[in-house]
């Protein structure tokens, strides 16, 4: 029989090793990020250019610019496209990011030279045919009115809003006239300004061998032209952080958005606020999930969380509450957070954060796409490729009185935007 | 291909190994064999509210979470309409700590009356979130509603209505308890990086005195063929039109459920299948266009759904779609075509291999439906359907008789 009442021992996790990538370069200059790992014959070619919302002369041109690659070049129409992809069970996905404009493309190892020169072309020869831009504004138009139905969408825009101003690149939000006022120039300009070479950097993960490398050299630095391109972040307005409530249909839930702006990955706070975000919301065990959710039931689901960005950053509190909950769901929240403020954080619970972050931290070095994501952050956000392992370092060794001090500079209760949007009268 | 080692102990626990020194974690898996389609028709959404009371403590260790998190794992669970999957992934070298977790709340949980209180709200929030406050959030309820007269699958996982959840008693949870979350109900799968003997000895240490149960044998009702097209429209609030259209279709494990699956692939699976290329992107009648099948072992649903675009009426999207649908039951898929639908079938099977947690309960679903090998098989039988397979079950399950179709229109306020 074994001893229920009493726990396994528990290794903890000390040594955190990046498993070892490649630089190259292709002819034009672009470096490639190589992951060799695993045993599938699969592989992730994801082209990152920065040509996000800091470049933009205009809003939403990098994620219809992004969108519209795929739609058309001077040898194939957006039908062809598809049609090869598929029938080689490739996958190309464009996925979002404030930043940058990423290109992924997914497919088994013995179609890579099959679908190669589709991306190639995509990347040299984009047309963007008006049909298509058309298309794309109005679906994305119907497809706005079906998320502004949501609270809790209403209210992550508002916060973003709110805390880096409505026309900053990372404050902005889209409107129905935003995509009407998109034009097939502004898509032609944001390609030709920013899909350069020098603002291009590429990551090659999965079971990678050399003639792909050579394969990748001999298809994209023709493909993609030299040059480079500068962002442009203008500084973000400082203003007293004010609680709002905005009136909306939904009846039975409000949606709860608490935050302010914060700061980027390089910051010299960032990896122990990373830690003391954890403690606050960023697990199950955390204190806003324990106090709300496990002790009165008032949500499903709340979380706070860093959102760092190239430039910036913010840190985010967000839950949804049956209506009759909310006030005292805000209550609970600050109290939380007074106490983060107030009290240096337990031995115990220090240890099970710092336990479960190193956990996490491993399963980030499971498998070669999340190898490469880990790379891909370091080259994209400008860190030293050490940033990981400072992360681990930050996690073992912060104190609980370091944590106090970083819960009394950043999470001042007079500092955090509140909007609550709910069936309410405005206020 | 995914290589397992697999064996039962005496108590009538499945236990599957699958080995993987590529990664320095271990992900344990333990699937329930008892899920929505289980439940007493007054008592709905209660194999979801018990998955939660699983958290809550068990009869010698007072929260399953924090020790999980101490040795650095992550922990969930879900529950459909025919089992609960619990898993934990953790390091390999604190595998044990899940072992003695799982196997001290499948012996017994602490019932404590706090936990089902909290819970139940939590539950409640749950489903405000997920249904009650989202624009077509109901739309599974009306489909399950129209589409099952008899057969359990006619609620929803979540439940039927809220107050089903409120109702739900401590005396319901140990019923349940005991009835289903026995060790001869229950498959534990361990992939990752672990050796098959240290699986053995740790299943047989902390499983192997779990007594089994008197599990009462499935006996569900069939669902009768539907002899005529079943419609209905919600007057609502919601922000535009959406069009849902449910065919019954075949099992999990009939023959035919791989034709009718790629079926769905042809319609709308990626940029250049029929409903997208021809209906949103060429035609553009709708703003958003989808197909995909419930997946579920018993007779489940082939649905399509979709959002008319801007000054296009629900009448002409019906009409676009029935006419794809009369041109798959008229002609036979092309060989390209068909090979183009296998292909990503085959792409999408071995990126689905690429970690241990997605393995460990992929494994023990296959294990579920009688034979783990079928794992390594699927691609096979995805091969093996043609053209003429594909024309037939077009035929005989999109047809008029065979369709529930909901639609949503905006109240105007």
């Amino acid at each position: 029989m074994p001893n229920r009442t009493q726990a396994p021992p528990i290794a903890s996790i000390h040594q955190l090793e990046l498993p070892p990538y490649q630089v190259h370069h292709l002819s034009n200059g672009i470096p490639v990020y190589v992951i060799h790992l695993g045993d599938q014959e699969v592989c992730k070619l994801e082209l990152v250019f920065h040509a996000g919302r800091p470049y933009e002369h205009k809003p939403l041109a990098a994620r219809a610019t992004l969108s519209q690659l795929k739609e058309g070049t001077l040898r194939y129409s957006a039908a062809d496209i598809a049609e090869t992809l598929d029938f080689y069970g490739a996958t190309l996905q464009t996925p979002y990011s404030l930043d940058t404009s990423n290109v992924a493309l997914y497919t088994l190892n013995k179609y890579f030279y099959k679908v190669l020169p589709i991306l190639a072309e995509i990347l040299e020869h984009p047309t963007f045919p008006q049909h298509e831009l058309d298309n794309f504004i109005q679906r994305n138009q119907v497809e706005l009115q079906v998320e502004l139905s949501k609270s809790d969408v209403v209210a992550y825009r508002k916060i973003t809003e709110l805390i880096f101003g409505e026309h900053h690149p990372y404050g902005y939000n889209s409107y129905p006239e935003t995509y009407a006022a998109l034009k097939r120039d502004d898509l032609l300009q944001h390609f030709r300004q920013h899909y350069l070479a020098g603002n291009c950097s590429i990551f090659l993960s999965g079971h990678i061998r050399p003639d792909m490398l050579r394969a990748l050299d001999d298809c994209l630095s023709y493909a993609i032209k030299p040059g480079q391109s500068n962002p442009h972040i203008p500084p973000v307005e400082e203003c007293l952080p004010q609680r709002m409530r905005i009136s909306h249909p939904d009846k039975v839930q409000a949606a709860v958005r608490i935050g302010r702006r914060l700061f980027n990955r390089a910051h010299p706070d960032y990896a122990g606020m990373y830690v003391l975000n954890t403690i606050l919301g960023g697990y199950f065990g955390s204190r806003l999930m324990t106090n709300i959710r496990e002790e009165k039931g008032y949500t499903y689901n709340i979380y706070s969380s860093l959102e760092p960005v190239r430039f910036d950053g913010a840190f985010l509190i967000a839950t949804e509450s049956s209506t009759e909950f909310v006030e005292d769901t805000l209550a609970q929240i600050y109290q939380e957070v007074e106490i983060l403020r107030e009290e240096p954080v337990g031995e115990e619970e220090l240890a099970m954060v710092r336990n479960y972050l190193m956990g996490g931290m491993l399963n980030m070095l499971d498998g070669p796409f999340n190898v490469a994501d880990i790379v891909k952050t370091a080259v994209i956000e400008d860190l030293p490729m050490g940033y990981f392992q400072q992360m681990a370092s930050t996690i073992q060794h912060i104190s609980a009185n370091d944590l106090l001090h970083l819960a009394q500079q950043y999470l001042a209760p007079e500092t955090l935007w509140e909007v609550c949007v709910g069936a309410w009268q405005e206020g | 291909m995914i290589a397992f080692s697999r064996f039962e102990l005496s108590n009538g626990l499945r236990v599957l190994v699958h080995e993987d020194y590529s990664t320095p974690m271990a992900a344990v898996n333990i699937l329930y064999n008892v899920g929505s389609r289980d439940e007493h028709p007054d008592k709905t959404g209660f194999a979801h509210l018990f998955e939660h009371l699983m958290f809550g403590g068990s009869v010698n260790i007072p929260d399953f979470d924090n020790p999980i998190q101490l040795a650095g794992g992550e922990n969930n669970a879900f529950t459909n309409s025919d089992f609960t999957n619990f898993y934990d992934i953790l390091p390999a070298e604190n595998l044990e700590i899940a072992f003695w977790l799982e196997s001290d709340r499948m012996l017994s949980l602490n019932f404590d009356p706090k936990v089902l209180e909290v819970q139940q709200k939590v539950v409640l929030e749950e489903f405000k979130e997920t249904c009650l406050n989202q624009p077509y959030g109901d739309a599974w309820h009306h489909l399950s509603d129209m589409a099952y007269k008899v057969h359990p699958y006619r609620w929803p996982t979540i439940g039927l209505t809220p107050k089903h959840i409120e109702q739900a008693t401590m005396n319901d949870v140990r019923e349940f308890f005991f009835r289903y979350y026995r060790p001869n109900n229950a498959i534990l799968t361990v992939a990752g990086h672990v050796r098959a003997s240290q699986v053995r000895d740790l299943a047989e240490k902390w499983f192997g005195d779990i007594p089994p149960g008197n599990v009462p044998p499935r006996q569900l009702p069939q669902e009768p063929l539907q002899q005529a097209m079943i419609q209905r429209t919600q007057r609502t609030a919601v922000p535009v039109e959406a069009l849902y259209m449910a065919f019954h279709m075949p099992g999990r494990l009939d023959k035919d459920y791989y034709a009718a699956d790629l079926l769905s692939d042809v319609l709308c699976n990626g940029p250049s299948s029929r409903l997208f290329r021809r209906l949103l992107k060429e035609q553009q009648l709708f703003s958003s266009i989808d197909c995909y099948i419930s997946g579920s072992i018993d007779p489940g649903l082939f649905i399509i759904e979709g959002k008319p675009a801007e000054g296009v009426s629900l009448a002409q999207c019906r009409e676009a779609i029935w006419k794809e649908i009369h041109q798959l039951q008229r002609e036979p898929v092309g060989g390209q075509e068909l090979e183009k639908i296998k292909n990503k079938v085959e792409s999408n099977l071995v990126f689905s291999e690429m970690h241990a947690p997605t393995k460990a309960s992929s494994l023990a679903f296959y294990e579920l439906l009688g034979n783990a090998a079928l794992i390594n098989e699927e691609d096979q039988h995805y091969r093996r359907v043609s053209a003429d397979d594909l024309q037939r079950m077009a035929q005989t399950i999109l047809t008029e008789q065979n369709c529930c179709e909901l639609t949503y229109i905006p109240l105007k306020n």
